[in-house]
């Protein structure tokens, strides 16, 4: 099934057109404003997570000790199916670079069957292991890449999620060291102002 | 426990006893399927396999278009190329596998390119990429083993890119599967051992593994059970006709289970010894069963010590007692079929040196079995594991 209905013109005033604002590819005939509330959710929670993958590549030593074994110009997005929202990213030196909404061009695809799928993993409910292994997502791509992926963005959620989430979701809980809570109030206190910028890429 | 959620898919006809090869004409034309491709390797053929295959066509308005008997150990977009070509090639509409994990995948595979026209592989790599339906497939297996005949998974190595290409999907599942005790008889008793404990490792790894479910642990409770009662006698005689169907049955009970709830670490390392090694999938698995069990012991050590009895190891005692029955009823299950057909207990046995374990565990951390493993797997513990398993 298809979200490509007939767009309905201007959005109005109303909470419905805010959401459509916020989500313009939600400006579908007929859904709901819990709908379009879910995918401006999904959208705005996987830009936080493109960006802080951004930002923590720069600085994370755990997380380019994983990317060293990457290609360079890997890309790779995450998604929501059918044509939900979805981030690329691409491995750049030893940096993960934002590249933005859309998916076209990436390798490889972690896709979620559909938007409440995503909002579970994506609002911390459920690590990527569990979303994996309860069937809410999928790889379009090579395995073996898709694994290293999933291992990195586990690396990503450490500085982005509360200890208490981490602790339900990550099947060790992890031991922050000092520099790494270092890393991770910095990402958090900056992490709303790159998403800004972000948006306006 | 009912797991928060979960999915099941198993539609593959199952026909399994006697003469229940003499059914692939029927079932063909069930499927409205005339002509057949025959997927098979030359071990297949040399044990006159092929020739029983042939015979079941006599008298029936179904007949073999082509057999391509040179499936390698390990097959390759080469050879699936190879065998979507001849296909067409021979206006066949139906592929049959006849042999092991090998041919299966080989015909799932090709099945793939003459859906998808796909010259290129790599375009459809990955998990629930196919929406059309396949050509009827119908798997014939000869080991008791792999359970491909009922996996929604085939791994091909890509000679361009010296990689392994993973698919899974729903259609690649085969239409039937037939279990014929006279397919099996043929093979030696090392094959037997060592296929036998891959079955029991899918059965196990699925049992315990985060995918599992109410429906995948009744097929691995089943399997780990004919497995047990039949493997020693199997190994012993091979020409015991009902002890080889049970183990056949037991590999396909197996092969549901794990296709519907996943392996974890065990398979992610035997891989790596597959890639690097190229030690036995079966002899692999039958060498590191043990120690992955014991890895979970923490994470999944409750639910291991449900397998106690099953598996022959039942001891009074707390649930960690079981657990380690368990553990210890493997290894005593090793030990035996090792004094009886010289099957490896350990990695060393098997040829792998030391300088070797850094590339198996790389390799195994990148498994897609390992997001389903209850414990973390890290290269440190990769690298553990196989230490001790050396």
């Amino acid at each position: 099934m298809s979200l490509k209905a007939k767009q309905v013109g201007e959005p109005e005033k109303t909470l419905s057109g805010w959401l459509s604002n916020m989500d313009r590819a939600s400006q579908y005939q007929g859904l709901s404003v819990s709908y379009k509330a879910k995918r401006v959710v999904a959208r705005m929670s996987l830009l936080a997570l493109g960006v802080a993958f951004e930002m923590a590549s720069k600085h994370s030593v755990e997380l380019q000790s994983e990317l060293a074994d990457w290609e360079d110009g890997r890309v790779f997005s995450l998604g929501v199916l059918p044509d939900g929202p979805s981030v690329s990213l691409r491995k750049q030196g030893d940096r993960i670079q934002y590249l933005g909404s859309g998916q076209d061009d990436a390798e490889i695809k972690i896709l979620f069957k559909s938007i409440d799928s995503a909002l579970l993993m994506v609002t911390c409910r459920m690590g990527s292991h569990t979303a994996f292994a309860q069937h809410r997502s999928i790889v379009h791509g090579n395995i073996a890449k898709a694994v290293q992926i999933s291992r990195a963005m586990s690396i990503v959620q450490l500085f982005v999620a509360p200890g208490f989430v981490l602790k339900k979701i990550c099947k060790q809980p992890p031991k922050l060291s000092p520099a790494q809570l270092l890393l991770k109030a910095r990402i958090l206190t900056t992490l709303p102002i790159a998403v800004l910028v972000a948006m306006r890429r | 426990m009912i797991p928060q959620y979960y999915e099941f898919y198993c539609p593959v006809k199952i026909i399994s006893g006697l003469k229940a090869l003499s059914n692939l004409p029927y079932e063909m034309d069930l499927l409205n399927a005339h002509r057949a491709l025959v997927v098979t390797d030359q071990g297949v053929v040399g044990a006159g396999l092929i020739r029983q295959v042939e015979r079941v066509f006599e008298g029936s308005n179904c007949e073999i278009g082509a057999i391509f008997d040179q499936t390698p150990p390990d097959s390759s977009t080469e050879v699936v190329r190879a065998v979507a070509k001849l296909f067409s090639e021979r206006g066949c509409d139906c592929f049959v596998a006849v042999g092991g994990g090998s041919s299966m995948d080989t015909a799932k595979c090709a099945n793939m390119v003459v859906l998808e026209g796909a010259d290129d592989l790599m375009a459809v790599q990955g998990v629930e990429r196919l929406k059309k339906p396949t050509k009827p497939f119908i798997a014939v297996p000869t080991t008791a083993g792999t359970g491909s005949e009922v996996t929604v998974a085939a791994v091909i190595y890509d000679e361009q890119t010296r990689t392994k290409m993973g698919f899974a999907s729903q259609r690649l599942l085969p239409d039937v599967a037939i279990l014929d005790p006279k397919m099996t008889m043929t093979m030696p008793s090392m094959i037997t051992a060592a296929t036998a404990m891959d079955a029991l490792t899918h059965a196990i790894e699925a049992y315990y593994c985060l995918q599992k479910n109410p429906v995948s642990d009744a097929f691995a409770l089943a399997a780990i059970k004919l497995i047990m009662g039949n493997v020693i006698r199997c190994v012993k005689n091979g020409r015991d006709e009902t002890a080889r169907l049970a183990m056949a049955n037991g590999a396909l009970l197996a092969g549901t289970s794990f296709s519907n709830s996943m392996v974890g670490i065990v398979h992610a390392l035997a891989h790596g010894c597959g890639g690097v090694c190229r030690v036995p999938h079966g002899v692999a698995n039958a060498i590191l069963l043990p120690w992955g069990m014991e890895h979970n012991l923490e994470k999944a050590g409750a639910i291991i010590a449900e397998l106690s009895p099953v598996l022959g190891g039942s001891t009074p005692g707390s649930a960690t007692d079981q657990a380690q029955a368990a553990i210890q009823a493997v290894r005593n299950l090793g030990m035996r079929l090792k004094k009886l057909c010289g099957l490896p207990t350990t990695l060393r046995e098997a040829g792998v040196t030391e300088d070797e374990l850094a590339g198996i565990a790389k390799i195994a951390i990148n498994d897609g079995t390992v997001a389903l493993n209850p414990e973390e797997v890290t290269y440190e513990g990769a690298l553990e594991i196989l230490r001790k398993a050396l």
